[in-house]
């Protein structure tokens, strides 16, 4: 196969030779693999965890079971960086050489890397497959781009409302059950504590800023005749943009420390004491217990618009997907069901707090481990999906959103300019 | 001093070519051809997809460049990115060359100890130095705030640098100056080390002030050495990223912090469209080429050679 | 100035430092100026080896300490128990000192090249050194990344993933400046030296090798810093160029691991740059001397 793409290369080289300007041009790489093999080293890479030790343990168990019902077959694994991981997928699609034939990834980055022509359709696979008829609607959305789905869900991640006992019960105030009552308690707690943030919000915290834009109605775009077009500048979707970017001010959050900040930093600001409430999740808690508040904390799923309805959280996750370019796609796929399976999840669950993606699984880990129960119920009442196209992309790492919630609470724009105006960026992105 | 010198250049037939080869190898192979690709590309529509050969590339002449010039963000962008590396260079320099002075006037242990900080900054990697200087100025965990406040100087409280624009430029500049000043502050050091005692030590009895002795002694002896570490700090300067994108968050609210470097990174390289990226780095390329060669134009009709 | 009198002085024992102190008041001033200053410039990273020590839940606390109670080495271990860190750290070595060595010695011959000859073109490649500097690094990695893929199918371990693949650009970016950095020293040799040893009947390449680059090395070391610290803190052709092959990884691979969107480790961030820090203050304080005599003979003529 390394020959035919060495050939492809050559032949789309002597193409490009052709017009005069591109004499040497900048090199592409060939497409797909054809061979499937049956025997062989598969290679997979996962994210590296700080803490990484019980995750090897886990996948170490997988892949054993794996290896033991295919015979002639390998596989060796490598954690990789969280932070290195587009460089390094990225170069993984460029050159089939160093690619492995297994990856995980963020579920942000699927659209993406199909677009690449990186990932492989997995569709019949996945449809045919036991485990995956328990797989939550919002996790399947996250592996679907135009019908078509391209790996498993591996785990999710959802955020919910982080309070501190402690002062709720000084202050005699209710766990909000509403968005109503919510901002209200954060400007009770406010005007009572001026030392501490009410609800610490977050300019760059998209995360934590959609579950508002979704509880009002509103949507990031809508999709017609299989394209996107921005939906952020909608009636619905200003009136949560109103509401969320509102909790900035002296009354909740000052826009002068508040307007930077990302999910990381309001967690931070919950964990050293200095916030009343958060929003945070899953992946927070252990950060959380570390911090100054443990034991004067509890979690709740965030409050919608009306009495006990939870607003939808973005659900946030890694998959497992085969690459395009692997020449032992059968195996691969196999491989993908056994690390991506119940099994395994539920193994992932116990020891690294990974929730499951299945509703099965992910019900009895929460009766076992009861911290995650408001995550599995935020989850249950429904969690949403980004935009699943390769714009979302380049709208996230433009900062679009961020610089429209900040555009807002800075005071330099109302928020129906500002959404106006990161409605044309996102439909420019969606047209690309 | 540089007519002197000439004399001793020699014109070596083929000699310098020999010593030059490896470098030229080198640098022609790693950089002059990449460098040539870049410009390629700049032409070119070359996103992910053209590169992992899913769609074929096009030629699309100017077309990234006018994108690029028709954004009005790109401007302001260029015009901040402009006068943020002035400051610094000019902020370096100053901090690197008073430091150089107060070092030579100090005995040995004061000096190895300030010698020792300054090699330690910079010798941090600049995504922990510019995380650590977030840390110290952070409004709500941060010590500097504290201590403001304890000095008396309320106004601190809760103050927040990272909000307005020129507050959280002044602290990248601050953190860009604590990382690179240690370079000139050595290299001038050693500069003064070797101007003979002589010559300092009658403008000294002259009764000048110290202003005049580096005005009118120091900075033309040292020229060569402050040509190298001007022309050093603009490159470096004009090129602030980590700190950048660190300490403001990818670009301060809403974009206010960006300079080119990080927006070249959001524009394009964060979404794959490399041709754009490659079209704001050539850009780059050429304006610090205008930049230094009008400088060194200068310096040469001053008499200077290169 | 005569440029005799320079070599021998740089050859032979230097002025003591002391040598225009000021008057006893002044000075004492200045020394008290000079320890708040360095103190001022250490603060930062006191902060950073604090933080490192600090545990988990007073790095980032509401009241800020300047000192811990309650001292964990946690970081450190979930820096130093990360696989294959002693390898990353290896590789680091291996790659920064080839850096230094090969781009010295390539250097050294250039810098000699266009300071001691006269040749058409000398200026046009003076210029073509700084412009070098001047590419953004971000940009250039793409068509570097595409070069190292095809030439690694034709040489062997300088392609992706090979240690190859690092020392090779870092070779490239670093040599532009160590050429620039070397000219000032090339040329404070006097001709009268090389002049003198032509008389003596001393070969080019003698005089090269045996009388210039004794004469030149302590720029060479000083030059060395420059390119040891860029390439030992490197963490884009890390992260591009090893790709499949993480034995070959090197430190900021170690360190990256602790960033993670929403939940960033900062203790491990802070134990991780300590240790990366060291090796570099280790190296200045062995160069610290001829780093500063080094500098110097670059204003000489």
């Amino acid at each position: 196969m390394r020959l035919s793409a060495r050939i492809a290369a050559a032949a789309t080289a002597l193409v490009l030779a052709g017009p005069a300007v591109t004499a040497c041009a900048p090199a592409t790489s060939g497409a797909g693999a054809t061979a499937d093999a049956k025997t062989g080293t598969l290679r997979v890479w996962l994210f590296q965890e700080v803490d990484n030790a019980p995750k090897e343990k886990v996948v170490q168990q997988a892949v054993s079971a794996f290896t033991a019902s295919h015979k002639g077959v390998k596989v060796t694994v490598d954690y990789i960086p969280v932070e290195t991981r587009a460089p390094r997928i990225k170069a993984a699609f460029n050159d089939p050489a160093s690619a492995p034939d297994v990856i995980e990834y963020g579920n942000t980055d699927t659209a993406g890397y199909v677009k690449d022509g990186g990932l492989a359709d997995v569709s019949r696979e996945f449809t045919a497959w036991q485990d995956a008829k328990d797989t939550d609607p919002a996790a399947k959305e996250s592996v679907t781009v135009d019908g078509k789905i391209y790996g498993a869900p591996l785990f999710v991640g959802v955020r919910a409302l982080y309070y501190r006992t402690d002062v709720f019960r000084d202050l005699g105030i209710a766990v909000p059950t509403t968005q109503a009552e919510l901002v209200a308690a954060a400007k009770r707690i406010r005007a009572a504590r001026p030392e501490l943030y009410g609800l610490a919000v977050g300019g760059a915290y998209t995360y934590g800023a959609l579950p508002f834009i979704w509880a009002a109605g509103g949507e990031l775009a809508a999709k017609k005749d299989g394209t996107y077009t921005a939906a952020i500048d909608s009636a619905r979707a200003r009136q949560g943009i109103a509401a969320y970017t509102g909790l900035f001010g002296d009354d909740n959050c000052p826009a002068a420390k508040c307007a930077r900040m990302g999910g990381n930093d309001t967690v931070t600001a919950f964990a050293s004491g200095k916030a009343a409430m958060a929003i945070g999740g899953d992946f927070n808690h252990q950060a959380v217990e570390a911090g100054a508040v443990r034991g004067k904390y509890a979690v709740v799923p965030l409050p919608g618009l009306g009495k006990g309805e939870i607003a939808p959280a973005f659900a946030g996750g890694n998959n497992i997907g085969v690459l395009k370019s692997t020449t032992h796609r059968t195996l691969a796929v196999d491989l993908m069901k056994e690390l991506a399976g119940k099994k395994t999840q539920r193994g992932l669950f116990d020891a690294m707090g990974f929730l499951p993606t299945y509703g099965d699984v992910r019900a009895e880990a929460a009766a076992r481990k009861p911290y995650a129960a408001p995550f599995v119920k935020t989850l249950e009442a429904g969690a949403k999906f980004v935009p699943a196209t390769p714009g979302w992309g380049t709208i996230d790492a433009s900062l679009v959103l961020p610089t429209m919630f900040q555009e807002i609470v800075s005071g330099r724009k109302d928020v129906g300019a500002a959404a106006g105006a990161a409605a044309r960026k996102m439909d420019e992105a969606f047209r690309k | 001093m540089s007519t002197a010198r000439t004399g001793s250049r020699r014109a070596g037939g083929w000699t310098p070519w020999l010593y030059l080869a490896p470098a030229l190898i080198v640098l022609g192979g790693l950089l002059v051809y990449p460098l040539y690709q870049l410009g390629l590309i700049s032409f070119l529509e070359y996103t992910q997809a053209q590169v992992s050969g899913g769609e074929p590339t096009s030629f699309q002449g100017l077309a990234n460049y006018a994108a690029l010039f028709g954004d009005g963000q790109f401007w302001q962008v260029l015009l901040a990115t402009v006068l943020f590396a002035a400051a610094c260079v000019l902020g370096t320099l100053a901090v690197g060359c008073a430091l150089a002075l107060l070092l030579t006037r100090i005995r040995a242990l004061p000096r190895l100890a300030l010698m020792l900080a300054g090699l330690g900054a910079w010798a941090t990697p600049a995504v922990t130095g510019s995380t650590v200087w977030m840390f110290l100025f952070d409004p709500d965990l941060g010590p500097v705030n504290k201590v403001l406040v304890r000095l008396g100087l309320t106004g601190f409280q809760d103050y927040s640098w990272t909000y307005g624009r020129y507050s959280a430029f002044a602290l990248v500049l601050l953190e860009v100056v604590w990382c690179s000043f240690p370079f000139v502050m050595v290299t001038v050091y050693a500069g003064i080390r070797a101007v003979p005692g002589e010559v300092l030590e009658a403008a000294e009895l002259d009764g000048a002030s110290q202003w005049r002795v580096w005005r009118s002694v120091l900075a033309p002896m040292l020229r060569p050495i402050l040509v190298v570490v001007t022309i050093q700090s603009v490159i470096w300067d004009f090129k602030v990223f980590t700190q950048i994108y660190v300490m403001t968050g990818g670009g301060g609210i809403a974009g206010q912090n960006l300079v080119l470097n990080v927006y070249a990174y959001q524009k394009a390289f964060a979404s794959s469209q490399y041709s754009l990226g490659s079209a704001i780095g050539v850009v780059m390329l050429l304006i610090l080429l205008a930049v230094t060669l009008g400088y060194l134009r200068l310096l040469r009709r001053q008499g200077e050679e290169l | 100035m005569s440029g005799v009198r320079a070599t021998a002085d740089r050859a032979g024992t230097r002025r003591a430092p002391g040598r225009f102190l000021p008057r006893r008041p002044w000075r004492l001033a200045a020394e008290a100026g000079a320890l708040l200053i360095a103190a001022a410039v250490a603060f930062p990273l006191y902060w950073m080896v604090l933080s490192a020590f600090k545990p988990a839940g007073e790095v980032q606390s509401t009241r800020p300490l300047p000192w811990t109670l309650d001292p964990s080495l946690d970081a450190f271990r979930r820096v130093f128990q990360q696989q294959d860190f002693g390898r990353y750290f290896l590789n680091s070595l291996f790659v920064a000192g080839v850096v230094v060595v090969v781009s010295a010695l390539i250097a050294f011959l250039a810098a000699t090249a266009v300071t001691r000859f006269r040749f058409r073109f000398r200026t046009t490649l003076l210029v073509m050194f700084l412009v070098a500097q001047m590419v953004p690094v971000e940009a250039l990695t793409i068509p570097l990344f595409f070069l190292l893929r095809d030439v690694g199918t034709a040489v062997p371990g300088i392609g992706l993933n090979t240690l190859g693949a690092l020392i090779l650009p870092h070779l490239a970016f670093s040599l532009p400046f160590a050429i620039w950095m070397l000219r000032g020293f090339v040329r404070a040799v006097p001709a009268a030296v090389e002049e003198a040893a032509a008389i003596d009947g001393a070969s080019r390449a003698r005089f090269l090798w045996q009388i210039l680059f004794p004469l030149v090395f302590p720029g060479l070391v000083a030059t060395s810093v420059f390119s040891f610290i860029s390439t030992w803190n490197d963490f884009l052709f890390a992260k591009s160029f090893i790709i499949s092959a993480t034995e070959n990884s090197t430190l900021p691979m170690a360190l990256l691991v602790f960033f993670k969107p929403d939940e960033n480790d900062w203790g491990g961030i802070m134990a991780a740059s300590t240790v990366m820090t060291i090796p570099v203050l280790v190296f200045f304080v062995l160069v610290q001397r001829r780093l500063v005599s080094g500098l110097g003979g670059a204003v000489k003529d």
